[in-house]
């Protein structure tokens, strides 16, 4: 398509003029490609927001967009950690939700009337066209124009970036990684060209390199001993003031120190070992090899040729592209979801590396087509031949066939990861009936909008954490536990109540002044991640805080050490809060043709207690296909009764 | 008719004037308007009582009735129509309520002595569920209670009530002879000679399994576009207001049992223009998945459910749009313009809505507007938006309206003037933009900002 565009140019514009359209063209391109890639959810459902994680942002979003900047930084949220609250407004990083507010009032002060949730859905497939360009830009620096534009073509469909970037996947990592990469942009091109202009912007990240140039210019202007002098003192006395300052604001709790999750980023096995809530969530778990090849394709093997190229020509550049990369994989490698900040410098390389065998083989290929055309030319073929490190045509023709096949292959294959894998928005179901046709399980928005509805509008819900940022952005209710998981003692405590019997549950219901408890069943319709599959690490981890200490997970496994739900399975099981929750009044119901009674479709067996009634509990409401549950908590008996 | 003949024969003036001030003074002593003939049909099938009087009055004097107050019983009445014997509309006049009884007061078309006409009222809440709370499983039953009497200001020699019912099933009703029950039918009467102002209870407890729906506010939008396009948004909120549901909702009965949750609200019908297009159905948390779109043959039939079944007390809220082509309800004279639609429009079958607003919103730079609608309603402030491409915006007019029925589907008239050249401006807007932003570029590209020149060119 784009030498179309050369060809048509060619009598008009200089070659100058015709390199640079095409360069557009190929940038503009990818750039609207990366956006359009990313609507697959959009065009499937519609404009929603997904997961766990971005409803908190959108609401949080709203907020700010409604409230104003002062209010929302004050923000203290009693929807959330019910009865402690929580400070929204000085324990999140704000970017995402100042960037999108500040979109969106710009819109609206141009008279664009954007609702603020389209601004959300559409954010992330926007920065990843500015990513599109920004590794365009980086690669450039680092390498070469072409290999900018593959880079910049490779990263608008790859899908290890598209996973977090899907529109309505409103998340830190949408902006993050063009953030990430903008920088490194500027960094460089402060290195190279060694002006401040450029390394002012870059100073966020890389404030200790500029600390450095500053220590060498002075060193240009200051006597050996003066200097010698001035560097130990300032050296001692910055470090001795920062261990200070460091040691009192960690000893007053003002700064904490680091998290778990980042210490099991450097030691893999530190969250299994010591934290089960950063253990529990699939997406810190270790990246295992074929989902670095459904993530990447051949970007994985043209990474090491990337990688050799850089070698062969060290600059300041290509070193730090080096150090990136290798660094990325070892982190990609220890938890899932940093395939993401894998992701660029596979295409950045990749890109180098393409671009650098391509414009050592077309050129081949060129004058194999010229050679043909006479005499005169065959001698300047020879030259030409020689220059190449003399490759034949028609090995060239074949290189280059092969790597247009490979990168044709890995168009295909990310349009497919996209649209499999990545566009599903988790929050509206979607599966095939026996006649083909769709069926669309929209329960967890029935359950959500039902307990904004239908609940007194200060009813608090018990759930556990998953469930957090969702109850409170669609159903506007309080819940005990969110997503943001910093108080393991009150996550441990909600475990504790779904683990204990209904009488030692009420107890705990009561303490923590649960009006409504929420439950994902999907027994019924084969939903695999419900709570009944989650339930041994809400067992794990209210087990693991003193007031858990009855809890035992041996005691939730049947005999043989499994963990079953039949009539096998371990009577603490089956007597359990969460069970009869999940389980109530499924033992009447028939589920798939020529099983019995009560047949559990995820869990692949008859449920073991069936005939149950609850006591401090009553069915208040249950989505058409039994995915959510909510129960009412009964009020304590009149005195007399 | 005697008027006239008396007129012509005596032919002066003042002799008319005292004549018919004689007149006047005789009619306020003893002429008698007496109903003759009162027949009643109660419609109590829905939530809403639907009344059909037929009155047939007479003058005792045998004078023509110019004038005749209509009393209604129902304290909550949504509309009333009357219409005389020829089938013409005949005028209301609503008067100030009297020790909280609400009376019209009817101006007949042409005075007869004998005027024989129909009085058609609607009226909302007076049929109440009893007992007030139920189980998921139990039968709805509600209870009506009104006057057993046709309540008029006159005397009525005969009257008799048919009521219609939803079910067979009649747990009690005012046994007051001579009355009949047959199947859902009662008949109640005909009572005899009825003083004025006569009252007595008429109590019926019967089951009514349709839905009590009540949508509390319904907020209408009429986006108007001089390119062709009508936008209408409906934001509405219902509660189901029959009895309230006691105890647990249990999934499981809902699905198996036929019996389970009668009076349940899961699904209804809206309809819409036949021409209604590009229809979006949503909540706060995005579209909801379930409805069904049947164009039927001139009009389209939605059938819309609610994310969750509507049980008594519960409620739900949900906005629907769609777009109509605006060539059939817009029509111009020059720069005259003149807007014609429904004011509300149909929600469900036998709706009630508490209060609507309705908003116009008219193209940027509309002028001279006047509205005119079917039946009265409280003006807001005219206020303006401003949305896409908007400079100075857009006018709305806004007004509203409490307690409605299907019955005030009708259309309103808005009036107002609109050069056809204000329109091109939006498209100029929008070049003259790129435009800027062309020249802006091509100026940037040939300026050199740099400090220092540079000896070569990148």
């Amino acid at each position: 398509m784009t030498l179309d565009v050369g060809g048509v140019a060619r009598g008009l514009l200089t070659w100058e003029k015709q390199e640079h359209l095409v360069k557009l063209a190929i940038l503009i391109l990818a750039a609207v490609l990366s956006f359009a890639t990313r609507l697959f959810s959009v065009l499937r459902f519609e404009s929603v927001i997904h997961e766990f994680d971005p409803y908190f942002n959108y609401r949080t979003t709203r907020f700010l967009a409604e409230q104003g900047f002062y209010k929302f930084h004050n923000w203290f949220d009693d929807r959330a950690w019910y009865p402690l609250g929580r400070i929204i407004g000085g324990t999140i990083y704000p970017g995402l939700m100042l960037t999108s507010a500040a979109l969106y009032r710009l819109m609206w002060l141009l008279n664009v009337t954007i609702d603020i949730r389209n601004v959300c859905v559409f954010l992330a497939p926007f920065f990843s066209s500015l990513t599109t360009l920004v590794t365009y830009a980086l690669t450039k620096e680092i390498h070469s124009t072409g290999a900018g534009l593959v880079a910049a073509a490779l990263i608008s469909i790859v899908p290890g970036y598209i996973s977090r970037s899907v529109a309505g996947s409103y998340d830190n990592e949408g902006i993050a990684i063009f953030c990430m990469l903008f920088t490194y942009y500027l960094w460089i091109k402060a290195v190279k060209t060694g002006t401040i202009f450029w390394s002012d912007h870059a100073l966020g990240t890389f404030g200790l390199c500029q600390i450095h140039a500053f220590v060498d210019y002075l060193r240009s202007r200051i006597p050996k001993d003066h200097f010698d002098l001035l560097f130990k003192t300032l050296v001692s006395s910055v470090l001795t003031v920062l261990f200070v300052v460091g040691t009192l604001l960690t000893l007053t709790g003002k700064v904490s120190p680091w998290t778990g999750r980042f210490y099991s980023l450097l030691d893999p096995s530190y969250a299994k070992n010591h934290i089960p809530i950063i253990a529990s969530v699939s997406e810190h778990q270790p990246t295992s090899w074929s989902s670095f090849y459904f993530d990447l394709q051949i970007l994985v093997f043209l990474f090491p040729a990337g990688l050799y190229f850089c070698f062969s020509k060290l600059t300041d550049s290509n070193i730090f592209i080096i150090l990136y990369g290798v660094t990325s994989i070892y982190f990609a490698g220890v938890m899932v979801r940093l395939m993401l900040v894998l992701a660029p410098v596979m295409c950045v390389l990749s890109g180098i590396a393409i671009s650098h065998l391509l414009a050592k083989y077309i050129k081949s290929v060129d004058a194999g087509g010229s050679a043909k055309q006479g005499v005169e030319s065959k001698r300047q073929h020879k030259k030409l031949e020689q220059q190449t490190g003399g490759v034949k045509s028609e090995v060239a023709i074949g290189f280059v066939g092969v790597i247009t096949l490979m990168l044709i292959v890995y168009t295909l294959h990310c349009t497919w990861v996209t649209s499999e894998a990545y566009s599903s928005p988790s929050i509206v179901l979607s599966a095939r009936s026996h006649d083909g046709g769709r069926i669309i399980f929209d329960d967890f928005r029935e359950a959500y909008y039902w307990l904004q509805m239908n609940t007194p509008e200060d009813a608090r819900i018990m759930s556990w954490w998953d469930y957090g940022y969702q109850i409170t952005a669609m159903a506007n209710r309080t819940i005990l536990v969110d997503n943001n998981t910093w108080n393991n003692t009150h996550i441990s405590r909600v475990g504790q109540a779904m683990a204990s019997s209904e009488e030692k549950a009420y107890e705990i219901m009561r303490e923590l002044d649960v009006d409504y408890v929420l439950v994902i069943f999907g027994g019924l319709t084969g939903y695999s991640s419900d709570d009944i599959n989650k339930f041994l690490w809400m067992v794990r981890i209210g087990g693991s805080t003193d007031r858990g200490a009855h809890i035992r997970e041996k005691d939730y496994y049947a005999a043989n050490g499994e963990f079953r739900v039949d009539k096998e399975g371990s009577p603490t099981l089956l007597n359990c809060l969460m069970y009869k929750m999940c389980y109530y009044r499924f033992g009447q119901m028939y589920t798939e043709g020529g099983k019995a009674q009560g047949y559990d479709r995820v869990r692949a067996a008859e449920i073991g207690n069936k005939d149950f009634e609850l006591d401090v509990l009553e069915e208040a409401y249950t989505t058409e296909h039994w995915l959510v549950r909510i129960y009412k908590v009964k009020d304590l008996p009149n005195r007399g009764v | 008719m005697y008027v006239s003949k008396f007129e012509a024969s005596m032919g002066t003036n003042l002799l008319i004037y005292l004549a018919l001030s004689a007149l006047l003074c005789l009619s306020k002593a003893n002429a008698e308007i007496v109903n003759t003939n009162v027949e009643r049909s109660l419609d109590l099938t829905s939530q809403l009582v639907k009344t059909l009087t037929k009155i047939s009055a007479e003058d005792t004097a045998g004078k023509p009735i110019a004038e005749y107050v209509f009393f209604a019983s129902e304290p909550s009445l949504a509309y009333i129509l009357v219409k005389d014997s020829a089938d013409r509309n005949v005028q209301i006049k609503k008067n100030e309520p009297l020790k909280g009884e609400q009376s019209f007061t009817l101006t007949f078309p042409k005075a007869f002595a004998k005027q024989s006409f129909l009085v058609e009222t609607v009226a909302s809440k007076s049929i109440l569920p009893h007992p007030e709370e139920i189980k998921q499983n139990d039968k709805q039953f509600v209870r009506y209670s009104g006057n057993l009497h046709f309540y008029s200001k006159y005397k009525t020699s005969s009257q008799k009530t048919n009521v219609k019912l939803s079910s067979s099933n009649i747990l009690s009703h005012t046994q007051v002879k001579p009355f009949s029950v047959s199947s859902n039918k009662i008949t109640l009467g005909p009572y005899e000679n009825t003083e004025a102002f006569s009252q007595e209870a008429l109590v019926i407890h019967y089951e009514n399994s349709s839905p009590f729906v009540t949508v509390n506010t319904l907020e209408r939008t009429l986006e108007i576009s001089h390119w062709g396009n009508i936008a209408v948004q409906e934001s509405i909120q219902m509660t189901h207001t029959g009895a309230k549901l006691k105890g647990s909702f249990s999934r499981y009965d809902f699905q198996k049992e036929g019996r389970s949750g009668l009076a349940a609200l899961k699904s209804y019908k809206t309809y819409l223009p036949a021409s209604a297009s590009g229809v979006y159905y949503r909540d706060t948390n995005g579209n909801i998945s379930t409805s069904n779109m049947n164009a039927v043959r001139d009009f389209i039939e939605l059938e819309l459910r609610p994310r969750f079944p509507l049980f008594g007390g519960w409620k739900t809220q949900y906005t629907l749009g769609y777009n109509v082509p605006s060539y059939e309800y817009m029509f111009n004279d020059g720069n005259k313009y003149q807007l014609k639609m429904h004011l509300i429009d149909h929600i469900y079958d036998n709706m009630a809505i508490d209060e609507a607003t309705v908003k116009i919103i008219l193209p940027e730079g509309s002028s001279d507007i006047r509205l005119s609608t079917p039946y009265s309603i409280s003006r807001l402030p005219n206020e303006l938006v401003h949305t896409y491409l908007d400079t100075t915006g857009r006018p709305v007019v806004s007004f509203s309206k409490s307690n409605l029925v299907e019955s005030h589907i009708s259309d309103f008239t808005l009036y107002y003037s609109f050069s056809k050249i204000s329109m091109l401006q939006e498209p100029l807007l929008v070049s003259g933009f790129i435009y800027i932003i062309f020249v802006f570029t091509i100026v940037f590209l040939r300026l050199d900002f740099s400090i220092t020149s540079h000896a070569h060119k990148e």
